[in-house]
């Protein structure tokens, strides 16, 4: 985290950050109860897979943002942010399709049931996946990351379409969103607590990830440069 | 122990492992750094 923060209050942050989500996870299981709407136990997924597809659309947004940056400056930097964030964007997605499915199995009887949103995310990974192939099928540095930002800007505009428009276009198995169809949130007081203070936990985790990423990736390039 | 007690020790076992290893690689990296 050194990259954005001084080192004592990094290290402070992981530390925080440990315990945080430590008291998530309890909270998750002991202090809410299971919501009435849901199956069984099933509703305590929330908590993980809401958290896990707000990281993935954060570190798609990152990866435009720093894409644009490296268009715009041509810092190589710039390219390893976009492609370190374009990296975690992936992972947080598999992980949120992989614990939407578990809820589906429970929910609906099967893992899969090409459901808008299930069928909007398989597109969103597939055009994810390309991008990191795109990168790894060419061998000119500056070439790679002038093509992998123009593909990731132009990913990124997918995102919003596949994330919140095609969902709710279509009639979908996916219960509603934290702010509902009406605009309101109406999950119980402690549930609300439990998922917000995942959100920024997941965050955070993120964010820890990302300039660990980005530091492995610099020492890379370095080295090679050295080789070189 | 019931049920959910013990998904919630599986899942905090799996937290706490998956930071002591960012933390071990996050040191490693610091080292390469310097």
């Amino acid at each position: 985290m050194e990259w954005i923060v001084p080192k004592l209050i990094s290290e402070i942050l992981k530390w925080v950050l440990l315990v945080w989500l430590a008291v998530v996870i309890v909270a998750a299981f002991l202090y809410v109860q299971p919501a009435k709407s849901f199956i069984g136990e099933s509703s305590r997924i929330v908590f993980f897979h809401v958290p896990m597809a707000w990281v993935a659309v954060l570190a798609f947004l990152v990866s435009c943002v720093t894409s644009v940056m490296y268009l715009r400056r041509r810092n190589p930097k710039d390219d390893i942010r976009a492609s370190v964030s374009a990296g975690l964007g992936l992972l947080f997605a598999v992980l949120a399709t992989t614990t939407g499915a578990v809820f589906a199995k429970i929910m609906w009887g099967a893992y899969w049931n090409w459901d808008p949103r299930q069928t909007s995310i398989t597109i969103l990974l597939l055009i994810y996946a390309a991008y990191l192939a795109l990168r790894g099928a060419i061998d000119d540095p500056e070439r790679r990351a002038s093509l992998a930002a123009v593909y990731a800007i132009l990913a990124f505009v997918t995102v919003p379409f596949l994330v919140f428009v095609v969902p709710r276009i279509y009639w979908s198995l996916h219960p509603d969103t934290i702010i509902n169809t009406r605009g309101a949130n109406e999950f119980d007081s402690r549930y609300t607590q439990v998922l917000m203070a995942s959100l920024v936990g997941f965050t955070g985790l993120y964010v820890w990830l990302y300039t660990i990423g980005c530091r492995i990736e610099t020492i890379r390039q370095r080295r090679r440069q050295e080789v070189l | 122990m019931s049920d959910l007690m013990g998904i919630a020790v599986v899942t905090l076992m799996i937290w706490v492992g998956l930071f002591g290893y960012m933390y071990r690689l996050d040191r490693k990296v610091s080292r390469l750094e310097d």
